[in-house]
């Protein structure tokens, strides 16, 4: 990956009311860490910064950052993250991860494909993207900025797993090598169609209660029946024991 | 709707903010990305999903990123107020501006959009047709 280059300044302002005067003025707030240095809040340009994501492949650029007032010229950092508005789009923030060069680093590269699966032109299958992003560790000027992979030879079934994918030179593709990234599926048949829609319209049915005092209320029932049980036979042992006090009572009072 | 749940009534909740997750295409290439606020029901979840399937005829895979979970109640028609909460009425998913609602994959771009303007039309709310790489 070629490293481009950037402009920085320093940032004062971190509220949200000063990040906000910065967006205003068509600067982004961001900041810079990495293992040797202190975090320092930067702002950059939004044109510059839209310009270099816009010509890049993927948002892993790698940029020689040259910040105003700063001791040394220029400082090599990856694009970590570009936070964007949910609808609008807009960049609101940007990391940027310092590197050294003779250090390897650990980055999320975007999974691309050429080529038409075999299984998708002849079979009507559905090339499905299981992992859009591999994780991959090499030295920052071998950081490939999107892997290609070739989907030709791909049938209905068949997939092609971390462990298939060849890495450019100086690149280590990390992560368990049985995981599938790319696999091309059987098309849906009509009966799945058919109990897809079934499916919808059954699910119009009654709610299920949860309860959790369902099994004390089935044992309630069966305690009563228990109970049940029991009364009768104590009701029949008592009655004329309680018959018995009364008549006395009734005789105390006559008295 | 849910197949079961600990209590059948609920509040009605706030609609207020954006949604702060299910916000990006997450499983597909293509999504269909909603603008405004709204209760969608059943229904019309329902309706958006046959015309996707429809119009792609079996081609690609559709995601339905959104689920009825919450209840609403009504009170039946001249009704004097009180009484207690009315009856079930339907269910509903509670959308927020910049929840993505259907994604699509396996199929081209123009085919892709053609079915999530086709869901659109099923909805009562402004969308906007969203790509994995490209915002907007």
């Amino acid at each position: 990956m070629k490293s481009v280059s950037l402009n920085a300044f320093p940032r004062v302002q971190a509220r949200r009311s000063g990040v906000k005067k910065l967006r205003n003025n068509g600067r982004i707030p961001a900041v810079i860490y990495g293992r040797q240095q202190e975090p320092q809040n930067l702002e950059i340009d939004a044109k510059d910064m839209e310009n270099l994501v816009h010509h890049s492949v993927s948002e892993n650029v790698l940029v020689d950052l040259a910040v105003q007032d700063d001791k040394r010229p220029k400082r090599l950092a990856l694009v970590q993250q570009v936070q964007h508005h949910a609808l609008s789009g807009e960049m609101l923030h940007v990391d940027f991860h310092e590197v050294a060069e003779n250090e390897k680093v650990k980055i999320m590269v975007p999974v691309e494909t050429t080529g038409e699966a075999t299984g998708v032109k002849n079979g009507g299958g559905v090339l499905e993207h299981v992992l859009f992003k591999v994780q991959v560790r090499a030295l920052p000027k071998d950081l490939p900025e999107v892997l290609t992979l070739d989907v030709t030879h791909l049938e209905i079934g068949q997939a092609i797993h971390i462990g298939d994918i060849k890495p450019p030179a100086g690149v280590e593709i990390l992560g368990d090598k049985h995981i599938s990234v790319i696999a091309v599926a059987a098309p849906i048949s009509e009966a799945q169609e058919a109990a897809e829609a079934a499916a919808a319209e059954g699910a119009t049915a009654e709610v299920e209660m949860i309860k959790e005092k369902k099994e004390e209320g089935a044992e309630a029932p069966a305690a009563g029946a228990k109970g049940a049980e029991k009364t009768p036979a104590a009701k029949a042992g008592e009655k004329p024991a309680a018959a018995e006090k009364g008549a006395e009572k009734k005789a105390e009072k006559k008295k | 709707m849910p197949a079961r749940v600990k209590y059948r009534k609920m509040h009605r909740g706030s609609r207020s903010g954006m949604a702060s997750r299910g916000m990006s295409v997450a499983f597909g290439e293509y999504g269909l990305q909603s603008l405004e606020r709204c209760w969608l029901d059943t229904k019309q979840i329902e309706a958006a999903r046959v015309a996707v399937t429809r119009f792609m005829k079996r081609r690609g895979k559709v995601w339905i990123r959104i689920f009825p979970d919450k209840s609403f109640t009504k009170k039946p028609l001249e009704t004097r107020m009180g009484k207690g909460k009315g009856p079930l009425e339907s269910w509903v998913a509670v959308i927020r501006p910049a929840n993505v609602l259907i994604e699509v994959d396996g199929v081209t771009e123009a085919v892709a959009r053609e079915s999530l303007r086709l869901a659109a039309t099923k909805l009562p709310i402004k969308t906007k047709f969203i790509s994995r790489h490209k915002l907007g």
